[in-house]
């Protein structure tokens, strides 16, 4: 399902196809997430950049208006060079896949792995820090997108 | 082997998969010449990062993946605010559909 959105993403020849491709990528990832027991994670995934992130760029197109993409004029050796920079990295991804052996992992209480409890935990208390630094960084966007934003 | 529900499931299949959709995104940004898909592209390479260090995260039953992944979440999220508004700005100055018109600086 994710695969497929992804296809979807880069295929498509109109933006707003490929955006909607990305929603159905994100909420198959967020189900994904749920399988490896992060609910904290999933609900995140779902809100910010399902409902946010996705938002926005719906916004922009439907400011930008609809645009077809034309094949590019210039640059042709660009396409074949990039599905050999592509094969490539597949293929060093599946050889590196291919000889690892995971260790079972101990049995922990998966009832407490991954709740909001333990991440809020550890994220008020190792990582206090970055996660201060994180809301800075989201003052500075959006400070930076205002200032792009505004009528001179 | 994971236990999911009543099943057991590899961590290979999820590290297969964020290798899968990180080369499709890799693909998108090298290919596509829409700067706006070329955005999407890359919010599609950070999402299977996010989903690799969950993955291991899981595996070795550690949380400080999943905290990691929360903060490039906030930085995806970060960047995806700026490049939009700078996507904006730049078609409101000049109608580029191909980023190889915005190949100079000038305005």
């Amino acid at each position: 399902m994710a695969l497929l959105g992804g296809f979807g993403v880069v295929l498509s020849r109109e933006p707003i196809r490929s955006v909607l491709s990305l929603v159905l990528v994100m909420l198959a990832l967020a189900v994904q997430y749920l399988l490896l027991s992060a609910q904290f994670l999933f609900a995140v995934q779902v809100i910010v950049y399902a409902g946010a992130v996705m938002v926005l760029f719906l916004f922009v197109i439907a400011l930008l208006g609809p645009r077809r993409e034309m094949p590019s004029r210039r640059l042709r050796f660009q396409f074949p060079l990039a599905i050999l920079f592509v094969a490539l990295l597949a293929g060093a991804g599946f050889g590196l896949l291919q000889g690892i052996h995971l260790r079972t992992p101990e049995k922990a209480d998966l009832h407490v792995f991954g709740s909001v409890q333990q991440v809020a935990v550890g994220l008020f208390t190792t990582y206090l820090y970055p996660f201060e630094l994180t809301s800075i960084l989201l003052l500075v966007a959006a400070v930076g997108a205002i200032y792009l934003a505004r009528r001179e | 082997m994971i236990q999911v529900g009543s099943e057991q499931l590899d961590v290979t299949w999820f590290l297969g998969l964020g290798g899968a959709l990180f080369t499709l995104g890799a693909l998108g940004v090298l290919v596509r010449r829409n700067p706006l898909v070329i955005l999407i592209c890359i919010e599609l390479m950070l999402n299977a990062v996010n989903l690799t260090l969950i993955a291991f995260s899981r595996q070795i039953q550690n949380l400080d993946g999943q905290l990691f992944a929360l903060m490039s979440m906030t930085v995806a999220a970060a960047e995806a605010v700026v490049g939009l508004a700078v996507l904006v700005e730049i078609f409101k100055v000049r109608d580029a559909e191909d980023v190889d018109d915005l190949s100079e600086l000038k305005g």
